[in-house]
């Protein structure tokens, strides 16, 4: 796998009393998205916060691209971050002036800055509102304008905290192509969100963080197998003889049909065997999404 | 850096153009001040008292002043919008790092600042009918003062990061400046910030005294002394800023 260009280490940090966030480990690769979930107040904008350079952790160390952000700002080149509850942009310059301001202050020259900001712009449909105040424009525009702002110097690591809050359907489903095409162009996408459906369309890998500890952190694939493993759906055309439901009792089967059963993949034949020659209408995998496990997971932990 | 400084200048004046009715009150309120000063004083000197050339001095005193207090304000003022608004955190995205950006923002600041001057002095010109005409050597002495209230600017930014709301703090210590800048230009006085800058300005405007550069060497020594001690406290602030998450405001 290539080169992660995020990695946290042991990230620690502590508000007085409360520790917000526990030895958080974390990687980004490229062209990868990383849905990081959590309730409130688990400490992901806290983690988000270390990870872009704006909160100094108590331990652990965050290396952008090989570099530590807080000893070599330059290496802030390479992150470009849309942060929770805040406009990210001013409000009484126009989306043109604000996209081209912030292109320079992360690097550009001014020439490039104003070529990239248009570009963006129209790309995003925000070409007819490129010279009205920021504070004129819906909250939709400003959330999308958030994350232009993110993307004016081409940074190759993305730290979305709730992008895409407050959107209505057309415009959260347009930010979560955008936010797909990003990965497929090769960033590396961090993305905190509430909706689960949002994470579960875009993830490539979960990290469910709970109380400032990372619970669960693995590929959505694997996260959604795991939990989907657990159990097997059967169905019958016709109800079976009682002495087939003893058999299937023995064997650990539950329910009156659908039937349920937590067990292996082999154990399933024996089940199978059971209710043979008995029509079948279904056998499916237990289906799970990352809401359940989300629930689950936070649930137990 | 050059893109960096057009930018932040580019975005001052988009900030006069759109607002122009902030940028006439700043005019009309600082021109007021000094008129009822004005007024104000020749008022207790009693009628018929003349100002003479001294007008000239007061008058020029007075605009280096504002250039002054918008050295040591700007800073905790744009400081305190910005982590109110929420752009703050953006700006510390920047990999220029914090003072390089901040230090940028200061000279388009002051370019600005200049042209805000530029209009007091045409009001008051006409008000009270003085001309302005000076030793341009002065710019000297009052660069010097300058870069001392930029250092006392970033002192009074660190606190600004930390505390959020010193307003009140920054309205009360301009009479500090004020007294700064009439503080005599001798002994320990040259210790103080600003302090020989201005009184070396002073000698120049009101007594049409000759530059001299003993004086200015003491000036510009003092002036970087209290820079370099503001952008070490800066630094420190922003160091704390950053292990207290106070970057963001409420
Ligand atoms: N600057 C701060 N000072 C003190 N406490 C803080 C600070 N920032 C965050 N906290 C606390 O740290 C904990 C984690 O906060 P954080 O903002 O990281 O949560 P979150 O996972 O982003 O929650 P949400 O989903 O609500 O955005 C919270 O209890 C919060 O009150
Ligand atoms: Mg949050």
């Amino acid at each position: 796998m290539a080169r992660p260009y995020l990695e946290a280490h042991g990230l620690y940090k502590r508000f007085g009393a409360l520790e917000a966030v526990k030895n958080v480990h974390l990687t980004l690769h490229p062209g990868e998205i990383l849905a990081f979930l959590g309730k409130n107040g688990a400490g992901k904008s806290t983690t988000v916060k270390m990870l872009s350079g704006l909160l100094l952790p108590d331990r652990g160390e965050v290396h952008l691209l090989g570099k530590n952000p807080f000893r070599e700002p330059l290496a802030l080149k390479h992150l470009g971050a849309v942060l929770e509850g805040n406009r990210n942009t001013y409000w009484r310059l126009t989306p043109l002036e604000n996209l081209v301001y912030f292109g320079v202050a992360r690097g550009l020259r001014l020439a490039a800055a104003r070529k990239r900001a248009w570009e963006l712009l129209e790309e995003y449909a925000l070409l007819g509102k490129a010279h009205t105040e920021v504070r004129h424009l819906s909250r939709g525009m400003q959330q999308k304008l958030a994350l232009l702002q993110a993307l004016i110097h081409d940074p190759e690591v993305l730290l979305l905290d709730e992008p895409t809050l407050g959107l209505d359907v057309e415009t959260a489903l347009l930010m979560r192509d955008k936010i797909r095409t990003l990965a497929q162009a090769g960033k590396a996408i961090l993305l905190t969100t509430h909706q689960m459906e949002v994470a579960e369309a875009l993830a490539d890998r979960v990290a469910i963080i709970h109380q400032g500890e990372v619970v669960v952190e693995e590929t959505k694939e694997g996260l959604l197998a795991r939990f989907a493993g657990e159990h097997y759906v059967l169905e019958l055309e016709e109800k079976p003889a009682l002495e087939v439901i003893k058999q299937l009792r023995a064997l650990g089967v539950e329910g009156e049909g659908p039937f349920f059963f937590r067990g292996n993949a082999q154990a399933l034949w024996q089940v199978l065997e059971a209710v043979k020659p008995l029509p079948l209408k279904k056998v499916a995998k237990g289906e799970t999404d990352l809401l359940e496990i989300f629930l689950k997971v936070v649930g137990h932990a | 850096m050059l893109d960096l400084f057009l930018a932040e200048f580019g975005r001052n004046l988009l900030a006069l153009r759109r607002y122009p009715l902030e940028l006439l009150g700043a005019v009309v309120t600082l021109s007021v001040i000094f008129y009822l000063l004005f007024l104000g004083a020749r008022f207790l000197a009693g009628p018929g008292a003349e100002f003479g050339g001294r007008l000239e001095a007061v008058l020029v005193g007075y605009l280096l002043w504002t250039f002054a207090l918008f050295a040591y304000t700007s800073l905790s003022f744009g400081l305190m919008e910005e982590a109110q608004t929420g752009t703050l955190e953006q700006v510390f995205l920047s990999p220029y790092g914090p003072i390089p950006l901040f230090l940028v923002r200061n000279l388009s600041g002051l370019l600005t600042q200049g042209l805000l001057v530029f209009l007091i002095a045409m009001v008051l010109t006409t008000l009270t009918g003085a001309r302005l005409s000076f030793h341009p050597g002065v710019v000297l002495p009052f660069l010097a003062v300058l870069l001392g209230g930029y250092g006392l600017g970033f002192a009074m930014g660190s606190l600004a990061l930390l505390y959020k709301r010193i307003g009140q703090l920054l309205g009360l210590s301009q009479f500090l400046l004020l007294f700064l800048l009439q503080a005599p230009g001798t002994g320990p006085f040259l210790l103080l910030p600003m302090a020989p800058g201005a009184s070396l300005a002073r000698g120049m405007l009101a007594q049409g005294a000759p530059l001299d550069l003993w004086g200015l060497l003491v000036a510009f020594l003092n002036a970087f002394l209290y820079l370099g001690l503001g952008l070490f406290l800066f630094g420190r602030a922003v160091h704390r800023a950053k292990k207290q998450g106070l970057l963001h405001g409420y």
